[in-house]
Order: structure tokens, then sequence, then C-alpha cells
């Protein structure tokens, strides 16, 4: 035996050596906890998320103490009665849905288009382009961006300096809703792209020829067949666009100036201003509820299939 | 049609009168499935123009060509049951909604599969997946079915069967019908017409027993049946038929439909079809068959219903011929290193000129 052993190279002998280290230390019968053993870091991970809540809810319930800037050690509501009665909170938490709906639309009525012609084009050049254009702001960071937009929106920016060679007078295009809307919809569009491009690669391109030869024009086929089946990446892409612009902070802080807060500049202020933790604490867990809700509602509505983790479609 | 600087599908004209039932042969590569797409109209033709009923289609879209296409992977919407697919299009031609559901019914009945239409695709098997694929075609009554070697993917039984409903459908509704496959034996046997492509260009138009039985060309002769090759020169022609000599031996065969007026001393290619070719043990069995040559068994190979012989021939110069045996005494009768003797008619050896 040890005359043929010679013969194998070094990097064999020496992976029998680890193999025979591997099957001390763990031994073969616990195969089965394998699985589970890669699992774990993910669970401590949600696990410290979970702790994290348990303590926000304490502090939730906690009021402050105007005087000594203290949280009470009493337990009362009083923090979600002013957050759910207040009209200022309200409008904050209005705001930041309705504008998360509309970003989540705009963005996907941009992004569709975009990952289409990114996934069918024949012309490989186009392809890199749209790639590489897409991953260019991930480079970027949303701050450095935000602040991009200042420098181009602002009164004495780009823009404003073409207008008024056109003899337009200086308009306000920052700090107003719009101009909120238009950051995050620039900011989320790659996300959605990147999510909505498998979902179209995985459409293939016969069905929408065999849907032409079948009598529908290229709306119809659209209509028919392509969204139908560019559901779930449609859902999925709508999911993450809607959560992470309701959740943003830099966008409606730097585009908004102050004047457009959205729920996490509202939360940032409890905390880091009023030093208010105990409101700032029943907004977060509000904030999730919100969250939490939104996406509960398009699983039901959509089935958690859709996100293409049923496995039933083919 | 070209792609960048290929050229996909080169000169290629040929018509198609209604009600007939064609194929393209040819093998993989060859552009068949692109002159399918030229005429369905997913591609434009970069010259040339192609005819429908009389009117020139090229500027027409595919959804307004009156065309059904069974595409090679099918190309079911996974989204939609049996009878959804095979509704889409009437729906999508506007149909009237009120007759939609019967003519469906019809057509599922009409390729067996009443009963399934509230199925999903992927509840389907393959065969299934294929008459739903072939009720979808043609639903719509279109001008035109073209099938892009919707069979390949089946195994053999199934395809076997599916080739015989493809010509049963076909006669049924009479439905001028363009099939595209890799697969001689589908061709032959499903077809009242063949064209043979290769590299795109026709290599032959012909019905499926003079596709076979009068090859024009080498590539024809070596695409479709089993063929044997030799080369040789001519040494004078009368008529159709033609003496040539191989390495000093003397053969007589027909000059081909594609190679007429043939020069002294052209260098010629020979086939002969392998169950054309007797093989037997002595001289004296070959009878009365005018080309008879020597040859030693170098394999011989049992498949099943007949036995496949490979033989060299010296005096032809060492050709390797194969001979269909079929099996007339119910076991091998030669073996490697056997002598045998061959023999041929002159009217079964093709002569191409080169
Ligand atoms: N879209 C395309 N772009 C470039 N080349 C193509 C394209 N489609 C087909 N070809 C080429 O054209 C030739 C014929 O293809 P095809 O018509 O699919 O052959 P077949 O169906 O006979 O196998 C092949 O060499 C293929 O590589
Ligand atoms: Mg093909």
């Amino acid at each position: 035996m040890r005359t043929y052993r010679v013969a194998y190279p070094l990097t064999w002998r020496a992976m029998d050596v680890l193999e025979a280290f591997v099957a001390f230390v763990w031994p073969p019968s616990f195969r089965a906890a394998v699985p589970y053993l890669f699992l774990l870091p993910a669970l401590i991970l949600v696990g410290l998320l979970v702790l994290g809540l348990i303590q926000i809810a304490d502090t939730s319930m906690r009021v402050l103490d105007r005087d000594t800037f203290l949280l009470s050690d009493a337990y009362s509501l009083d923090n979600y009665r002013r957050a759910l009665t207040e009209p200022f909170f309200a409008t904050i938490a209005g705001r930041s849905i309705i504008g998360s709906l509309i970003v989540t639309v705009i963005t996907l009525v941009f992004a569709f288009p975009y990952a289409y012609l990114m996934v069918r084009t024949s012309s490989s050049a186009l392809r890199k382009f749209l790639l590489v254009a897409l991953f260019l702001p991930f480079f970027i960071g949303q701050v450095v961006r935000a602040y991009g937009w200042l420098i181009i929106l602002g009164n004495q920016g780009i823009v404003n300096d073409i207008l008024g060679h056109a003899g337009i007078p200086t308009l306000r295009l920052l700090y107003n809703y719009p101009a909120v809307l238009f950051g995050l919809v620039q900011y989320m569009l790659p996300f959605a792209v990147l999510m909505l491009a498998p979902a179209l690669t995985a459409i293939p391109e016969e069905l929408e020829a065999a849907a032409g030869s079948l009598g529908a024009s290229w709306l119809k086929t659209f209509r028919h067949v392509v969204l139908p089946l560019a559901r779930p990446g449609l859902v999925g892409a709508g999911l993450v666009v809607m959560t992470l612009s309701l959740t943003d902070f830099a966008i409606p802080a730097m585009l908004g100036g102050g004047s457009q807060d959205f729920i996490a500049n509202a939360i940032y202020d409890q905390f880091f201003r009023t030093s208010d933790q105990g409101l700032g604490a029943t907004l977060s867990l509000l904030l999730v509820a919100v969250g939490s809700l939104l996406v509960g509602v398009v699983f039901t509505a959509f089935g958690a299939g859709t996100l293409a983790m049923g496995g039933r479609r083919k | 049609m070209t792609f960048g600087d290929f050229q996909a599908v080169k000169d290629t004209s040929f018509d198609l009168p209604k009600g007939k039932f064609l194929t393209i042969l040819g093998p993989s590569g060859s552009g068949k499935t692109t002159l399918l797409r030229l005429i369905a109209g997913f591609e434009k033709p970069t010259v040339g123009e192609i005819f429908i009923n009389g009117q020139p289609v090229n500027a027409v879209p595919p959804y307004k060509r009156a065309i059904g296409m069974v595409f090679q992977k099918l190309a079911l919407f996974p989204h939609m049951t049996a009878a959804e697919n095979v509704a889409f299009p009437l729906k999508m031609r506007r149909h009237d909604a009120r007759n939609i559901g019967k003519q469906v019914e019809r057509y599922l009945e009409l390729v067996k599969l009443g009963g399934y239409g509230t199925r999903r695709i992927h509840e389907l098997s393959g065969g299934q997946q294929q008459r739903v694929a072939i009720a979808r075609a043609l639903v719509f009554e279109p001008d035109l079915l073209l099938l892009d070697e919707p069979l390949a993917a089946l195994d053999v039984k199934l395809r076997e069967e599916m080739q015989l409903e493809f010509r049963r459908i076909q006669k049924e509704l009479g439905v001028t019908t363009i099939n595209v496959t890799h697969d001689q034996r589908e061709a032959l046997v499903v077809s009242d017409e063949i064209i043979i492509m290769n590299d795109g260009a026709i290599q032959q138009k012909a019905q499926p027993v003079r596709a076979y039985r009068a090859p024009e060309n080498p590539f024809v002769a070596h695409f479709i049946g089993v063929t044997n090759f030799i080369e040789a020169v001519a040494v004078s022609a009368n008529g159709s038929t033609v003496t040539l000599t191989c390495k000093g031996r003397e053969l007589v065969g027909v000059l081909a439909a594609g190679s007429a007026g043939l020069a002294q001393a052209a260098r010629c290619t020979c086939a002969i079809r392998a169950e054309q070719v007797r093989i037997a043990p002595s001289q004296d069995r070959l009878g009365k068959l005018e080309t008879q040559v020597r040859g030693q068994v170098n394999d011989a190979i049992f498949e099943g219903e007949r036995i496949v012989y490979e033989i060299k021939v010296a005096e032809l110069g060492d050709v390797l011929m194969k001979v269909f045996d079929h099996d007339p005494v119910g076991h091998l009768q030669f073996g490697p290193g056997d002598i045998v003797h061959l023999g041929w008619n002159a009217k079964d050896l093709h002569v191409f000129a080169k």
C-alpha cells in the first residue's frame, strides 16, 4: 500500500490528512446537523435584531420627563397616543407612505423597459453599457448622490443656469416633495432593474414570438404574456423599492431640506434632537409595523410564491 | 438572410401549392429555423420577397400574417391552461367570444385532448403538450402551418406516433404545411414534398420517393439513407448510362439528374445504397447482378431486424462499404475476416460529376 501512495501528488495527501482531521472533529454521524450549523450565523444575527426590538419596545413605553430629561420608570402608552393622534406625526406618516407608493410605481415603470432592453437586446455592447450604467451609482453612495442633486438642481445649479439662458426665471427645484420623490426614484432604479432582470431573463423569447404568430400585437403580447410572467419580479422589485423608500433617511433629509421629513427623519429628531428616546422608539416600532403590514398585504394579495419561492413555476 | 456577415439562408427559392405538406430536411445549423422565422415574419429577409396567397408579405408584421407555428421548444404559455393556450389566438384575433369555447373544444378533440382543457401546461406529458401546441397553431384556421422540429425532443416511439398524427391532422384539415426536421425518416414518412437543405442553400426538391431513389448530388445521397461512395473516372457515356473506371476496374452507373453533360475522363463520385448491395458467400449466389466485387468482412453489426456488414473492397481502392443483410437465416452469416462477394445492378449506382 505504501508503495503506490507515494505516487499520489502532495496535494492529494494533504487533502487526505484534512479529511481525516474533519472526520475526527466532526464524525460522519453528525452530518445531518451540518445544514443547521450553516444556518447558525444567520439565526444569531436575526436573534440580535429581535433582542433589539424587545429593547426598543421597552423604551417605547416610557415617557420623557421634560424637567429631568430622564425616561420614566413606569410604563405607559402615552407615546403611542401622541404618535397616533398628533397631526404632526400623521402628516409625516402620510407623506412617507404615499411617497413610497408613488416612488414604487414610477420606479417600476422606468425600470421595466430598462431591464427588458438589457435582457433582450441582441447587441452585447448595449447590454454592457446598460449594466455599467446600472452599477455606477452603487459605487457613489446615497449621500454623495443626494449632494450631487443639490449641485445640479440648486438655485445656482446647472439646470437653473440653462433655464436662465433660455430666459426662464430661477425655479425652486429643491426642498420640496417632488424633489424628494425624484431623488428616491433615481436612487431606487438600479435596485428595481437588478430585481427585474432575472425575472425577465426567465421568460423565453420564443414565447413572445409565439404570441406574435398567434395574432398578438406588441402591446397585447406585453399585456397577456410578458406582464403576467414577469409578475414575480415586479412584486419582488416593488416590495424592495417600497420598503427602502418608506424607511429612507438621507434623501428626504438632504433634498427635502427639513421640510419634507419621512418617518426615519422624525425618529432621528426624537433620538438626537429632542432626546425623547421613548417617542423615538415608539415611532420606530410603528414604522416596522407599517412596513410589515405592507409586505403582508402584498403577500396575501399575490401569494408568497410570486417571489419565485414556491418552486411551482417550471 | 444575413446575421452580421454570416449568411444563414442563401439563394433559396421555392413555391408551395395549397394543401401540400412540405418538409425541409437538413442538418443542424443548415438554416431551417431561420427560413421558418423568415416565413413567419420574425426576421426580415436581407434580400428577396416572400409571397403568401400571392401577396408579398415582407412588410406585414407576424401578428397580421395568418400563420400558425409550432416551435422547436413549443413555446406554450405556462401561466395559462391548455384551453386558454388554444383560445389565445382566437382572443387576439377578436373572434366572437361566444364561439371561442366551442372552437377550442373542437380543436382539443381533433388532437385527442378532449377533457384536458383545464389542465395547466406543466400538468401535461410531453406528447400532450405537443398536441396543445398543434391545436393552438391550427385553431384560428391559418393559411399556413409551420412546424419547427417540434418532435425532436420526443422519444422514438412517441415521435413516430406523432408523425402519423401530424399527417392525419394535416390531411383532415387540408392545411398547407411546412415542416422542418433533421430526421430523414420523418421527412420520408410525412411529406408530399421534401426540400433538402445544407449550408443555407437548397440541395434538392423532390417527392420523398424521388429524393430517396434519385438523389441529385452527393450531399442528398449521403444525408438520406445509408450510402456508399466510390471515387471513379468516367470513360464513356451513352445517354444517362456511364461507364467508369476505378483502380482499373470497370463500373457502370446512371448519371444523376443534377450532373448533365459529363466530360471524358471527368472525376466522379458514385453512390450506392447499402440495401442495394447483395452479399453472398460465393459468386454463383449473386446471380445476374451486373457489378460484382470481392471483399473482406471488417465488422458485422447486429441491429435486430438487419445485420450491417462493413466490407473492405480491395479492388475499389480499399473502400469500406456498408451492406445490409436482412438476416434471412437468423444468425450472423459472416464474421470479421471472411471473404465475401458483393453485387449490385448498374441502375442503382448513381454517378455525380465533380
Ligand atoms: N440570431 C442569430 N444571429 C446570428 N447567427 C444566427 C442567428 N440565428 C441563427 N444563426 C446562425 O444561422 C445558422 C442557421 O441557424 P438555424 O436556422 O437555427 O439552423 P437550423 O434550424 O437548421 O439548425 C447557424 O449557423 C446559426 O448559428
Ligand atoms: Mg432549428
